[in-house]
C-alpha cells in the first residue's frame, strides 16, 4: 500500500513539475514576445546583440556548417539514387531527394547542430549568469536582462536556424541536380518543375514555421533551465544536462508533428 | 550587514555580490549603463566608460575581462560602474572582501580623492574593522 502510494506521488510530483517547466517556458516566451512589439525594445544596444548573436551562432560556423552539409547531402543523394536505379524508379529520384533531404532531415540536423553548439553554451552561460549573482548585479545597475542578454539569443537563434536550414537546402538542390543529371543544363527544365510542384506556399510556409520553431527551441529551453539553476555552482552541470535533454526531446517533438500534419 | 540589504534603490553599490558580467571587458561593464538607460550610442558609451576609468587612473585594465583583473582592478571596475550610475549615494559594501591585495583604507581614500564625484561614497564594514579608517 505504502509502495503504491510513494509510486503515486512519485507520479504526481513529475507530473507537476513537467506542467511548471511547460508553464515557465511559455510564460517567458509571452514575455519576450510582448518585449518585441514595444517599440523601446528596438534600440541601438539591443539591435547590436542580435547582430553579435546571429554573427556567434551562424555566420562563425558557416565553413563547417555548409561542409557538413555538403557531405551529408551527398551521402544521402547518392543513396536515393542508387536505391531508386535498383527498383527502377529513376524519374522519383528528384523528388523523393527534395522530400528527404530539404523539407526534413537538414532542418533537422541544423536544429540538432545549432543545440549542441550554441544551445548548451546558452545554458551554461545563463545557469553561470545566475548561480555568480550577475543577473541581480544587471538588475541593480537597472539593465534589463531580458532585453540585453535573452531577447537577442532569441532572435539570433531563429534567425541562425532558418538561415542555415535554407541554405544547407539549396546546397542540396544543387547537389542533386549535379548527382542526377551532371555538369549540365539539359535537366534544368524537369528539376525546377519538380522543385515548383513540391514547393507549394503550404509546404514553405510549414518550412518556414519549422525551423523558426527549431530556433525557438534551441534559445528558449535553454535559457528558461538555466534560469531554473539553484544558487549552487554544482547544479550547472544538472542545468546543462536537463536543458539539453529537453532541446532534443522538443526538437524531435515537432519534427514528428511536422511529419504528422504533412503525410498523416 | 543587513543593513547593505535594506538600502533604497536609489544607492549605487559596490559589492562582492555584484559582480562584473563575465564575458565582457571593463569598459563594456561600465559602457552598459548608459547604453541601456540613457540610450547613448555605442561609441559615446565606451567614451563615457574610459572618461570614467581615466578619471579613477586606471585606464589601462579598461580591455581586461573579470578573470584577467587583480582584485583591486576588480573593485575599480565595479566603482566605475557605480558611479556612472549617478546616484545620489555611494555604498561600498565590505571592502575587505574585495580588495584584500591592498591596505584598502587607503586605497578607497586615494580613488575617492581621484574621483571627484558629486555625491556622498559611505563605507559599510564589519565593526571589528573600524580602527583600520582611523589613520
Amino acid at each position: 500500500m505504502n509502495f503504491l502510494a510513494a509510486s503515486i506521488e512519485s507520479l504526481g510530483a513529475k507530473v507537476v513539475g513537467w506542467f511548471t517547466v511547460g508553464y515557465g517556458m511559455f510564460a517567458f516566451l509571452a514575455q519576450a514576445g510582448l518585449l518585441l512589439l514595444e517599440p523601446a525594445t528596438w534600440n541601438r544596444a539591443t539591435f547590436d546583440v542580435v547582430v553579435k548573436q546571429i554573427y556567434f551562432t551562424a555566420v562563425q560556423i558557416l565553413h563547417v556548417f555548409l561542409g557538413y552539409a555538403l557531405v551529408i547531402s551527398w551521402l544521402f543523394i547518392t543513396i536515393i539514387l542508387s536505391t531508386a536505379r535498383d527498383f527502377g524508379l529513376t524519374e522519383f529520384a528528384s523528388e523523393m531527394t527534395i522530400r528527404v533531404l530539404v523539407l526534413e532531415l537538414l532542418p533537422f540536423l541544423t536544429a540538432l547542430f545549432v543545440a549542441l553548439r550554441s544551445g548548451s553554451a546558452i545554458n551554461t552561460e545563463v545557469a553561470l549568469m545566475r548561480v555568480n549573482n550577475e543577473l541581480d548585479a544587471l538588475a541593480h545597475c537597472k539593465v534589463p536582462p531580458m532585453q540585453f542578454e535573452f531577447l537577442p539569443r532569441l532572435i539570433g537563434g531563429v534567425v541562425s536556424v532558418v538561415t542555415l536550414a535554407g541554405l544547407a537546402g539549396l546546397l542540396a538542390l544543387l547537389m542533386g541536380y549535379l548527382a542526377i543529371y551532371g555538369m549540365n543544363l539539359a535537366g534544368f527544365e524537369a528539376y525546377t518543375r519538380t522543385i515548383a510542384k513540391i514547393f507549394d506556399f503550404r509546404i514553405m510556409a510549414g518550412l518556414i514555421a519549422k525551423c523558426a520553431l527549431f530556433g525557438l527551441a534551441v534559445t528558449v529551453i535553454p535559457v528558461t533551465a538555466g534560469l531554473e539553476t539553484p544558487k549552487k555552482l554544482f547544479m550547472v552541470p544538472v542545468s546543462v544536462l536537463r536543458g539539453m535533454m529537453r532541446v532534443f526531446f522538443a526538437i524531435v517533438a515537432i519534427e514528428v508533428v511536422s511529419l504528422a500534419l504533412k503525410y498523416i | 550587514m543587513s543593513a547593505v540589504a535594506e538600502l533604497p534603490d536609489d544607492v549605487a553599490r559596490v559589492s562582492l555580490d555584484l559582480p562584473l558580467r563575465a564575458n565582457l571587458s571593463a569598459l563594456d561593464n561600465i559602457a552598459l549603463i548608459p547604453l541601456y538607460q540613457r540610450h547613448y550610442g555605442a561609441a559615446d558609451s565606451a567614451r563615457l566608460a574610459h572618461a570614467m576609468l581615466e578619471q579613477l587612473g586606471h585606464a589601462a585594465i579598461a580591455l581586461l575581462r573579470d578573470s584577467d583583473m587583480t582584485p583591486a582592478q576588480r573593485f575599480i571596475a565595479k566603482l566605475a560602474r557605480a558611479l556612472i550610475l549617478k546616484r545620489p549615494r555611494l555604498v561600498i559594501d565590505r571592502p575587505g572582501a574585495m580588495l584584500y591585495d591592498v591596505p584598502y583604507p587607503a586605497f578607497i581614500r586615494q580613488l575617492a580623492a581621484q574621483a571627484e564625484m558629486t555625491g556622498s561614497w559611505e563605507i559599510f564594514d564589519f565593526r571589528w574593522n573600524q580602527a583600520l579608517y582611523q589613520e
